[in-house]
Parts: structure tokens; C-alpha cells; sequence
């Protein structure tokens, strides 16, 4: 092999011609691939404002390349460092068009032959010497089957009262080698799933119809070797270039060279990128949810309207077994003890109730739809996603709890004609109970009232606020009941003075809720902010105690009521700014704890443990969920349940909802769900996951457990 | 249902598949990394199933590559591997050259080099056929793969951050393969997943 001899003296004759060179750098350096040397242009001569060019001419071995500034799969770009006078300055280099250079499966960008690589020169105004001296390093890759990194020191001194025209024929046929800017030229590019979607018009006449070539200037990004999917219509050339799986880049901005067979010369485009780059080790887009095979819940996206309906009717009333919305339904027995002799009465109240909760309901799942066509990934119990809501809610219940247990009076504070009017009007205040109930009870999620709320907000808008509506009415369908039968209302204890202290007792559940609220309102901000908030609270109590506690004297309530109310707004001048503020990161309620079983979820890992064919359970749940922290300290911490997972090596992974998550919401829709909780275990090599109760028992765990 | 379907359409298409391996249709940082077998140059049989649990680095290699020999000769691949397999990760030196190229190195030979040369590979594969080196998108030597223990890639790329021949710029180049398998060892998301790849084309065969 002659080759091989010629290989192991390449490098030393380079190092020796270095160090040659080294010594007394010349404006030609020679090695066995290339001969590359220092040249000047300068038509007009050297001067300030005159065109002038330098360029490092490379001539091939036959068969041998250097590279372009993207190099493609491999290799590297030439590089020049410069050395000149102050004041003299030499630009980029204007790349001639390069060629592909496919290498077995990969694709380089480089040149083979004769070659300039020309850069604009420009002097100082008031350049005057008689002489300019130009010092180049220079680094190439040259490569055939081998690559051999080169370099080479030249120099170069210039004569500036004469024209520098030597070269011209080599300058001339850079400058017609490079990439034109066309004028008429406009082209635009987007990122699609797995391509880059190009479109170009206004490209010579004589390139219509032909197979064009795309060279990005970034590298990195497209997929070298595979020829893009390109159309012509009307002039308009559009490719899809095949994004590269390994793409290092996502440039905002895309710089290409775009060749036509035969022609030596490219025509230059840039265009801002539309649309996002997906993220670097982001998985390719998921399929859409309507192509995946119906979702596995018992009652899923398959369900007809009617049997929806029925379901949500039945979900709603068993929403009242909700922990949730216990206090409020305490609050509405004692409307019951009220009125329990007056039947009218009784039955306006109810269906003021109902009408309240129904209202409700559809309201807010109008607002869910009108989100949802907004293209934000929200789901259910969204509102409590957000602290600002939460804690306007746990200053509404502490209002609540002092008013039970009588530190203030609402008459008092309310305005004589708003109170008359709700004296006047007890269908208002039932109606506005009906509403409140809603706020809270809407996060806990009861069984069958996940799939209703799964199809609704995939269905025409319609048909989506009917389910709501059904929803609603389920809710205060047993409220409606002991109205009508007022036999039922009877079985209740007699008003009497037991109703000042049960009134009062019923503060206490208010406070509790004010408890899970800040709980909740923590695990999305932090220490401080509840510090704030808790701060604000008692400045309400202040507030409300000094402006509408019974019995206070006019001039005591002025100056006590200015007083707080001045510390209600210093604590709401601290709350507002930390709520404005980003939350802390990776503030979750079930982060996993070390030693914890429990992995964070994602889409995934959920994937590569099927792929190896581990059992799966995932819990999605929330803060703000009572039901899921019921059943994560009930049954999901039961030994029995634990064993057995530990002994069918089930891989437990929890999916924490309780800030916006658009990954979760995505794989909600796709279980057909749109709430927590949601339990869902995936059997070894079995399709369909399996989507368990909300209200989540030990046997039922289980059970599904020992079908593994 | 979505790895139900994804297997299914691979049987249908399967075919398909195993005719086209001409294009590099190939791995993704994020998914799951192609399984292989190969033979390492003491004849010994390692797949990379055999290492589940563990983190994976791959390492494509050819000695009579520059850029091999910068990281080579300055011990700068040798200090990343030994650092690697200390932390318990299993470290696959991969040389793709087909037998027919000038610089091919028999297995006898090639382990010779890397044992002169100071390397400490977990051990060092022969994929003259440039199956596995095809199944990862290989480019160039050196190109560098982590996987992790679930056997999802989450970094692909070059060794380091400085794309030249000079081993003078090792010291102030990131070492992007330290750099992940550092944060994947601790369990962090690894901060630079997917970097261009420099050097020599791996020399495949035909």
C-alpha cells in the first residue's frame, strides 16, 4: 500500500514545512493535499474605499476537500485568522457555493479542485503607508477517505501605489461562484413535525420544474443525506427538509444556499423560522388524541349524549358526599330548620338553589370551552390552579367563619338597602349558596363525573354546557328533593336556641376549609406567600370585626375601622407583589420524597417501562384535590396495597396537577378525563391501561392488582 | 395503547424496516436507544441489554483518526472514561471502520492501541458492518452517546464544545459527555441533550 507510506510522511513533511514556515512565512504553504496560498485584489489599487479583497487560494489533490462553513455530517469549516495593520480590517469570508460530498451514508458540504475564499479588505481613511503587510493563520480539514487537519502561517506584503490585478481571473470566479442575492428571491420556512417546511419564489425561470439542493448554513439541523420532499407550483419551489434526529440547533433565523443541477452558482436565501422548535431531546409529536384508539375508561370519549347525561346527573348528586362541599350543604340545613313550615317558601328556596348551581356550572364550563378554543391546556379544576383565586376563596371563607361565629354582622355592613334586599329576597341568597357550592365543590371530581366532563369539553359546545348542566342539577337534585317532600325536612330538629350554636359550630368547617385553602395556596407559592396571605386574613378579621361588630360605639368604630383598614392594606401591599411573582420552583406537594416509591410521571417513562415491560400505576392527583390526598393517605398508604405493589414490581408514578401542567392535561384528555383524581394501571404487554375509581378502595387496588 | 400501535405498525412494516437500513433512520435523543449486539475485540459477545440498570456511554472510535488521537493522545478520552466507569458506568468504545478502509485496525490490533493508549473502555466493539453505528446516526469519530438506566439516549454529540484538532483547547473546551453523565448519574435532566458531533466520517461500508 504506497498509500500508507504516503500517510505517515504526510504529517512529517507538514511539521517540517512548518517549521519552515514558521520561520519565514511566505504567501504559499504546500502539503500533500493541497496547495493553498495568500492572494490580493485590489482592481483600483489599495486605498480607503476602494474595492479590495484578500483570499486564501486552495488548490485540491484530485479527489481531496476542504469544507464549507457548514460542514454537513462531519469535517470542519476553514478558518482565518488575520493579522493586520491598525485600522485595517478584513471581513468574512463570502463562501463560494459548495457541493455535496456524499461519503458512503453521510453528506459533507465542501469543495473539491480550485478554490478562493475571498474576504473583504477595508483601510483606515487616513491609510497612507506605502506598504501593508498581511499576516494569515489559517486552519483547514482536508480529507478524502482521511482527514488530515492542516494549518499554515502565510504572509503577505502589499505595494499600495500600484493595482493589485494578478488574481483577478481567480476573484472573478468567487465572486461568480457565490450564492446570488437575487432581488425578486422571497422565501419563508416553518418548523413542522419533523421537517422544516421551506417555500421559495421568485427563483430564475430556468430552475422551475428541477430537483433543487437546500445547504443550511447552520449545521446541526437537517438530516444531510436524506433528499428533501420538494414540489414546484406556479413558480413556487416548497420542500420539506427532513429534520435531523440528532438536531443540535433550533436557529430562529435560517440562512440556506439553494443549487440547481448543473449550475455552479446558488442562490442565497434567509428567512425567520415560523413556529417553535420542538425542544432538543423532546420525543416526536405524540399522534393527535382523536386518532388514538378509544380511551379505556369504562365510560369514556364512546359514550352517547344521553347515557353522558345520566351519568352526570348521578355524578352531580354524588358530588354532595363530597368533603368539599360538606360546609356549604351545612350551611343550607340550616335554611332547612328555618323554613320548615313554610312549604312555598321552602321549594322557591330549592329551586333558587338549583338554578344557582346549575348557572354555575354552565358558567364555568363556559369559560372552560371559551379557554380551551383559546388553545390554553386547561382542565377542570383549573380555578384552583391559580393562588390569586385560592386566596381570594380563603378570605371569602374566614369572612364566612367569623360571621358564624358572630364577630361581625353582614347586615351591619352591608348597605341598608342591599341588606333589606336580601332580607327581602331569601331566593337571592339561596341562589348565591347554590353558587358557592359550585366554587368548591367543583375540583372533587366524583366518579362518572370525570368521563361526563371528559366528553363534554370534546363535544360542540352545545352539547358540552348540557352535561354541565346535568352535572348541576345531579348536585342539588337531593337539596330539591327535601324541599318538595317536606316529610323529609320534618325529620329535622325544631328551630330553636340550638341553632345559634350549631350556626356557630358551622364556623369551624369554614376555618378547616381556610386550612386546606392555605395548604394548597403553599404548595403553589411558598412560606412567604402564605405569610402574606395570612397576614391579609387577619387584617379582614380586623376590618370586618371593627366596621361591623354589633354593639360598638360610632366614634370607636371610625377610629378602629381606619385603623384596620389601613393594616389591610399594608398586608394586601405585601400579598399582592408575592403573588406577582413567579412561584418557587418545583414547589409540588408530592415531590417524591427520598426513599419515596413514587417517580415523578411523564409521558415517557410511562412509554419505556411498557417498552420493558413493567406494570404500571399512576396516580394523578393535586393539591387542592381533597379526594386524591384522601386517598393517598388512605388507601395508596396502605401496607397491604404497598406490598402488593412492591411484589408484582409495579413502577408507581405520580403526576402532580396542582399547577398547570400542559403534559398532564394532554394525557387527561387521552384517558378521557379532564379532572383528578384519575388511577390508572398499565398491565405488562396488555393495550389498554386500566382506569380504576376515584374514590379509590384498598380491595379494588387490589384486585386490579392480582389480574397483573 | 400508543406502544400497542407502535408495535403493531413495526410487525406490519417490519419488512420494510430491515430493507431500508440504508438510511440512517436512526436514534432520537428522548427515546429509547436502539438495542444492539456486537462482538467486542476479545471475541466476547455484549449487548446492550446486558447492561439495563446502568448508564451506557458509547463512544465511536477510530484510531487512525485525528480527532481520536487529540482526545487519545492527550488523555483526554481516557481520563473521561475512567471518570465515567468510577461513577458505575458502563463505557462502549464502538469502531465502525470497515475492513477494507486504510485504517481498519483487526480486533487484536485495535485493542492493543487502546490499551497503549491508556484507554479504559468497559470494552471495545467491532461493528464492521456499521449496523450499530447506522442504528445511532453515528457521524463521525469521535461521536458520543449516554444512555441512561432506562435505556432512553439523552445526549448524543460531540466530546467536547471546541470542534478543532488542537489538544491545547481541551482545557478550555466543556466536556459534554462528563457534563451528562454527571447530571444523569444525579438524576438531573441532562442540561445539553443533543450537540453536533466532530470529527473524522465514521468509515462505513458499502
Amino acid at each position: 500500500m504506497p498509500r500508507l507510506t504516503t500517510l505517515i510522511a504526510a504529517p512529517l513533511l507538514l511539521l517540517c514545512a512548518a517549521a519552515a514556515m514558521a520561520a519565514t512565512p511566505g504567501p504559499v504553504v504546500k502539503t500533500d493535499q493541497v496547495r493553498a496560498e495568500l492572494v490580493a485584489h485590489a482592481p483600483q489599487g489599495l486605498g480607503p474605499g476602494q474595492p479590495m479583497w484578500l483570499g486564501l487560494a486552495i488548490e485540491h489533490q484530485p479527489h481531496w476537500h476542504t469544507y464549507w462553513k457548514n460542514p454537513g455530517d462531519s469535517g470542519l469549516p476553514t478558518t482565518l485568522q488575520w493579522e493586520l495593520p491598525a485600522g485595517a480590517a478584513a471581513g468574512e469570508i463570502a463562501w463560494p457555493t459548495p457541493q455535496r460530498l456524499p461519503i458512503g451514508p453521510l453528506v459533507n458540504y465542501g469543495y473539491e479542485g480550485r478554490l478562493l475564499l475571498p474576504v473583504p479588505l477595508t483601510l483606515p481613511a487616513d491609510f497612507k503607508a506605502e506598504t501593508l503587510a498581511v499576516r494569515l493563520h489559517a486552519e483547514w480539514l482536508v480529507c478524502k477517505e482521511v482527514c488530515i487537519p492542516e494549518s499554515g502561517e502565510f504572509a503577505l506584503t502589499l505595494n499600495t501605489r500600484s493595482t493589485l490585478a494578478a488574481h483577478a481571473a481567480a476573484f472573478d470566479a468567487a465572486a461568480a461562484r457565490r450564492p446570488a442575492e437575487l432581488a425578486g428571491v422571497r422565501s419563508a420556512g416553518e418548523v413542522a413535525p419533523g421537517a422544516l417546511v421551506v417555500r421559495v419564489d421568485g427563483l430564475p425561470a430556468s430552475w422551475h420544474g428541477k430537483a433543487l439542493q437546500f445547504f443550511p448554513e447552520t449545521a446541526g439541523v437537517i438530516e444531510n443525506a436524506a433528499p428533501p420532499a420538494a414540489s414546484w407550483q406556479a413558480g413556487t419551489w416548497t420542500a420539506r427538509v427532513p429534520l435531523s434526529s440528532q438536531r443540535s440547533a433550533g436557529p430562529d433565523r435560517v440562512a440556506a444556499v439553494l443549487t440547481a443541477p448543473g449550475g455552479a452558482n446558488g442562490v442565497q436565501i434567509a428567512f425567520a423560522v415560523a413556529g417553535t422548535w420542538p425542544a432538543l431531546d423532546a420525543v416526536p409529536a405524540l399522534p393527535e388524541p382523536s386518532a388514538a384508539p378509544a380511551a379505556p375508561a369504562p365510560a369514556g370519549p364512546a359514550l352517547g349524549l344521553a347515557a353522558a347525561l345520566l351519568l352526570a346527573l348521578v355524578g352531580g348528586a354524588l358530588l354532595n358526599l363530597m368533603p368539599c362541599v360538606f360546609p356549604v350543604l351545612s350551611l343550607k340545613v340550616l335554611g332547612f330548620a328555618n323554613h320548615a313550615n313554610d312549604r312555598r317558601a321552602l321549594v322557591a328556596g330549592g329551586l333558587a338553589y338549583t338554578a344557582g348551581v346549575v348557572v354555575s356550572f354552565v358558567a364555568l364550563a363556559g369559560v372552560l370551552l371559551l379557554l380551551r378554543a383559546g388553545g390554553e391546556q386547561l382542565g377542570w379544576g383549573f380555578q384552583l390552579q391559580s393562588p390569586a383565586v385560592i386566596a381570594t376563596l380563603a378570605a371569602l371563607f374566614t369572612l364566612i367563619g367569623l360571621n358564624l361565629t358572630g364577630v361581625f354582622e353582614f347586615g351591619s355592613v352591608l348597605p341598608s338597602g342591599l341588606a333589606s334586599l336580601r332580607a327581602r329576597h331569601p331566593l337571592v341568597d339561596s341562589a348565591l349558596t347554590g353558587v358557592l357550592a359550585v366554587a368548591v365543590a367543583s375540583p372533587c371530581t366524583a366518579p362518572f363525573m370525570g368521563a361526563s366532563l371528559g366528553l363534554a369539553v370534546t363535544l360542540p359546545a352545545g352539547e358540552a354546557l348540557a352535561i354541565f348542566a346535568a352535572l348541576g342539577l345531579g348536585m342539588a337534585l337531593p337539596y330539591l328533593a327535601i324541599c318538595v317532600w317536606p316529610a323529609l325536612v320534618r325529620v329535622l330538629p325544631r328551630p330553636g336556641a340550638w341553632m345559634a350554636h350549631f350556626r356557630a359550630a358551622m364556623a369551624f368547617p369554614m376555618f378547616a376549609t381556610v386550612v386546606w385553602l392555605i395548604w394548597v395556596f403553599g404548595q403553589q407559592t411558598g412560606i412567604d406567600a402564605v405569610a402574606a396571605l395570612l397576614s391579609t386574613l387577619v387584617a379582614l378579621a380586623f376590618v370586618a370585626w371593627a366596621l361591623a361588630a354589633p354593639g360598638v360605639a360610632p366614634k370607636a368604630r371610625a377610629v378602629l375601622g381606619t385603623l384596620a383598614v389601613a393594616t389591610l392594606v399594608a398586608a394586601l401591599s405585601w400579598m399582592v407583589p408575592v403573588l406577582a411573582t413567579p412561584a418557587i420552583a418545583g414547589a409540588r406537594s408530592d415531590a417524591p420524597a427520598a426513599g419515596s416509591p413514587w417517580q415523578p410521571w411523564s409521558v415517557e417513562k410511562v412509554a419505556e417501562l411498557r417498552a420493558a415491560g413493567q406494570p404500571v400505576f399512576v396516580d394523578f392527583t393535586a393539591a387542592w384535590c381533597v379526594t386524591c390526598q384522601f386517598n393517598k393517605r388512605t388507601t395508596l398508604a396502605d401496607p397491604a396495597v404497598l406490598a402488593d405493589f412492591e411484589a408484582r414490581g409495579v413502577v408507581l408514578l405520580r403526576a402532580d396537577w396542582t399547577r398547570r401542567d400542559a403534559a398532564i392535561t394532554a394525557e387527561l384528555t387521552r384517558l378521557g378525563r379532564s379532572g383528578v383524581p384519575v388511577y390508572v394501571i398499565y398491565a405488562p404487554g396488555s393495550g389498554a391501561p386500566q382506569v380504576l375509581s376515584e374514590i379509590l378502595s384498598v380491595a379494588d387496588v387490589r384486585n386490579a392488582l392480582a389480574k397483573l | 395503547m400508543k406502544t400497542h400501535r407502535i408495535l403493531s405498525s413495526a410487525l406490519v412494516f417490519g419488512a420494510a424496516f430491515v430493507v431500508s437500513t440504508a438510511a440512517l433512520a436512526v436514534a432520537s435523543v428522548g427515546q429509547a436507544a436502539p438495542a444492539f449486539t456486537a462482538t467486542d475485540t476479545s471475541g466476547k459477545t455484549v449487548s446492550l441489554a446486558d447492561y439495563k440498570g446502568k448508564h451506557v456511554v458509547l463512544e465511536w472510535v477510530n484510531p487512525g483518526c485525528p480527532y481520536v488521537r487529540k482526545h487519545y493522545d492527550s488523555a483526554n478520552m481516557p481520563g473521561t472514561q475512567k471518570d465515567a466507569t468510577g461513577q458505575g458506568v458502563v463505557w462502549l468504545a464502538v469502531n465502525s471502520t470497515n475492513t477494507g478502509a486504510y485504517d481498519y485496525m483487526p480486533p487484536a490490533k485495535l485493542a492493543g492501541w487502546m490499551k497503549d493508549k491508556g484507554g479504559a473502555p468497559t470494552a471495545t466493539l467491532m461493528d464492521t458492518d456499521g449496523k450499530v453505528g447506522r442504528a445511532y446516526g453515528a457521524r463521525t469519530t469521535p461521536h458520543m452517546y449516554v444512555i441512561d438506566p432506562n435505556g432512553k439516549l439523552v445526549y448524543a454529540g460531540a466530546i467536547d464544545s471546541k470542534a478543532t484538532s488542537n489538544p491545547a483547547d481541551i482545557k478550555t473546551a466543556t466536556n459534554y459527555v462528563k457534563q451528562a453523565v454527571g447530571e444523569s448519574v444525579a438524576g438531573k435532566p441532562v442540561s445539553t441533550p443533543v450537540t453536533q458531533a466532530y470529527g473524522c466520517s465514521v468509515k462505513y461500508s458499502d
